[in-house]
Order: C-alpha cells, then structure tokens, then sequence
C-alpha cells in the first residue's frame, strides 16, 4: 500500500465512504508521495463541496400546488377543444390578416386604375403613329369658313 | 395507498392529484434543486414532472413506490431541460472570487470539517457548481446522488433507468474529473499565493 498510488481508490469510492484503515493507508501513502497528497486533498475538498451542493436545497412555496392545479386546469381546457379548433384558434389572426391584405389588394388593383389612368391599350391607341399622323393632318385641314374667309379676302385684294 | 390516490386521480378526482403534489413536492423540489439553484427554473421544473405525471398516471402500476415513480419522472425530466441549455463555460480558475480562494485556503490549512454558517455554505456550494461544471449533466447526476446524497448504486439505477454498471461508470469518471478539477484549482491557487508572498 505504502508503495501503491492511492487515486484509483480515490476515484472508486467517496471519502466520507472509506473506512478508517482504508483512510489511515491513505494518509500514510500521501505524507510520503507529493502527487497522491495533492490528490487526496483535493478529494476531501470535492467532498465536502458535494455534500454542500446537495444540501442546498429549495423548497416548495406554500401556493406550489395551487399553481400546478391551476396549469393542470389550462392544460385539460386546452386538450378539450378539438384539434381543428384549436388549429383554427391559433391561425385565426393570421388568416384574419390575410383575407383583409387580399381584399385590400383587390381593391387597389381593380377599382383605382380605371378611374385614374388610361389603361394600358388605350394609352397606347391615343399615341399610335396612325392617330398621330391622322390627328396632324386633322388639325392642318381648314375649316370650310376659314376657306371662304381666304377666298373672299383674296377677292377683295383684287378689287 | 399510492396505487389508490393514483388510480383517484386518473380518475379525474383533482384532490387526490392535489394530495399527490402535496404530499411528494419536497421529493420533487429535491431532484430538481440538485440541477437548478434559482427557485423559478426548480419551480418551473418540478411543475413540468407533475403536469408530466398526470398524463402517465396509468403507467404507474404500483409496483414500486410512487415517490421512487415521481423521482425518476422527475430525474429524467431535469436532465432533458438541462440537456437542452448551453453548457456552462470550461473552468476557468481567473473566475474564482476572494471568497473562494479564503474558502479553499481555510480548508487546506486544515481548518475544514462541515462549513460553519450560511455564507461559507454558499462559497462551497459555488465551488461545486464551479468543478461540477466539467461533467456531463448525467455524470453530475450520478456523483451529486452517491457522494452528495449517499444514495446506493441501486437507487440512483432505479431513479435514473441506467444499469447499475453504466452508474458505477459514470460515478467513477465522475469523481475523477471533479477531483482533477479540484486539484487545477488548488494548484492555481497556490501559484498564486507564492507569486503574491515573492512580491511582499
């Protein structure tokens, strides 16, 4: 024992847990090899840190059975919908959400266009090549006035 | 008994479940104070193994006891919130506060045996969160239970469902990492105080 490093019976059994013999072989081996009595006492100390930890503990609050009845309550409220509705309870919102942005969409891209803009074709047949040449000329011809008015006038320069 | 007050409450009879939470939440707060130190998260814990028991009520058959029932409800409940969290930082001997250095300081001078008042408890209870912080939640387990607790290798097998070889395992390796642990720390410690008395 004397000559035998002592962590595996460190590592095998808790401190508290040897017996004085197994303890006092321990303590003989470690005054005479420097590693085996860094290793003990850090044993000891992981002991008692242990032992600290598990006393360390917290204890239910007076309203602790209260409080879990009351989450039991929910939670059977909950399982007592069927599924569907439970599916359409969480979903409610969003499809809610949906239908408006569609309507909205609806709305935008169906009534506002026609009163505001030309559509597309229309704008297109008023800038056509073939309306525009027809439009100038249109707007070159002389009214039938216009050419009586420059008929006579010429008539009048003569006399 | 407690295959009546179980059976009551599968039955829909809330006070039996409620004497049930009554009678075996110190059991609970127990386990779950062994992974969570803050009183939300062991509240919020052990209200999860109740909620969880409720629905397996017809799974307990009553031939154990329905603490022995709860515990492992409530081990196997704890492990997997644990399992689910980031794991604590590597330790780190920088981290160790004045406290801990006194603490570690008067107990190797010898000045040990159980820590004296609430404060002291504290610093050791830090400590041991501190080289716990090494383990695997399940190897924590496994040590917190049989040198913590001094519960059998039986016990923590029952409580936990492992074999009582994979307990031996885990509770050797264990040991062993937090007693390396321990031993890094003091040998940090100690530098530390040579290098403190070269500069005196």
């Amino acid at each position: 024992m004397k000559d035998k490093h002592i962590t595996e019976i460190l590592d095998n059994t808790s401190i508290p847990m040897l017996s004085e013999s197994e303890l006092n072989d321990i303590r003989i081996h470690a005054l005479e090899c420097m590693s085996c009595r860094g290793a003990y006492e850090a044993a000891r100390l992981s002991a008692v840190v242990l032992k600290s930890r598990v006393q360390a503990t917290i204890e239910p609050s007076p309203f602790f059975q209260t409080r879990v009845m009351a989450a039991l309550r929910e939670q059977q409220a909950v399982e007592s919908v069927p599924p569907m509705l439970r599916l359409w309870g969480s979903a409610k919102a969003l499809v809610s959400a949906m239908a408006v942005t569609t309507a909205a969409l609806a709305v935008v891209s169906f009534m506002q266009p026609s009163q505001a803009t030309p559509a597309p074709d229309q704008a297109a047949s008023v800038y056509s090549a073939y309306s525009v040449i027809m439009d100038q000329d249109a707007e070159e011809q002389m009214s039938y006035e216009q050419v009586l008015s420059t008929i006579y006038e010429d008539d009048d320069d003569a006399r | 008994m407690d295959l009546d007050l179980a059976r009551q409450a599968q039955d829909g009879d809330e006070s039996a479940f409620a004497e049930i939470v009554r009678r075996y939440s110190p059991r609970v707060f127990s386990v779950a104070s062994r992974f969570f130190r803050q009183r939300t998260l062991v509240e919020e814990a052990a209200q999860d193994v109740f909620l969880k028991a409720y629905t397996q009520l017809g799974s307990f058959e009553g031939r154990g006891s329905l603490e022995g029932w709860l515990t492992r409800i409530a081990t196997n409940t704890c492990l997997n919130i644990v399992r689910g969290a980031k794991r604590r930082p590597e330790l780190s001997v920088a981290d160790l506060t004045d406290d801990e250095e006194g603490w570690l300081e008067q107990q190797s001078a010898g000045d040990g045996g159980e820590p004296a008042s609430v404060e002291t408890s504290l610093v050791a209870t830090d400590l041991a969160d501190r080289v716990l912080s090494v383990l695997s939640p399940e190897d924590q387990q496994a040590l917190l239970m049989i040198d913590g607790e001094e519960a059998s290798i039986k016990e923590v097998a029952e409580a936990t469902g492992w074999s009582e070889s994979k307990v031996k395992v885990r509770a050797f390796r264990a040991r062993k990492k937090v007693r390396e642990a321990m031993e890094k720390l003091l040998s940090y410690k100690n530098k530390g105080a040579r290098a403190d008395s070269t500069a005196d």
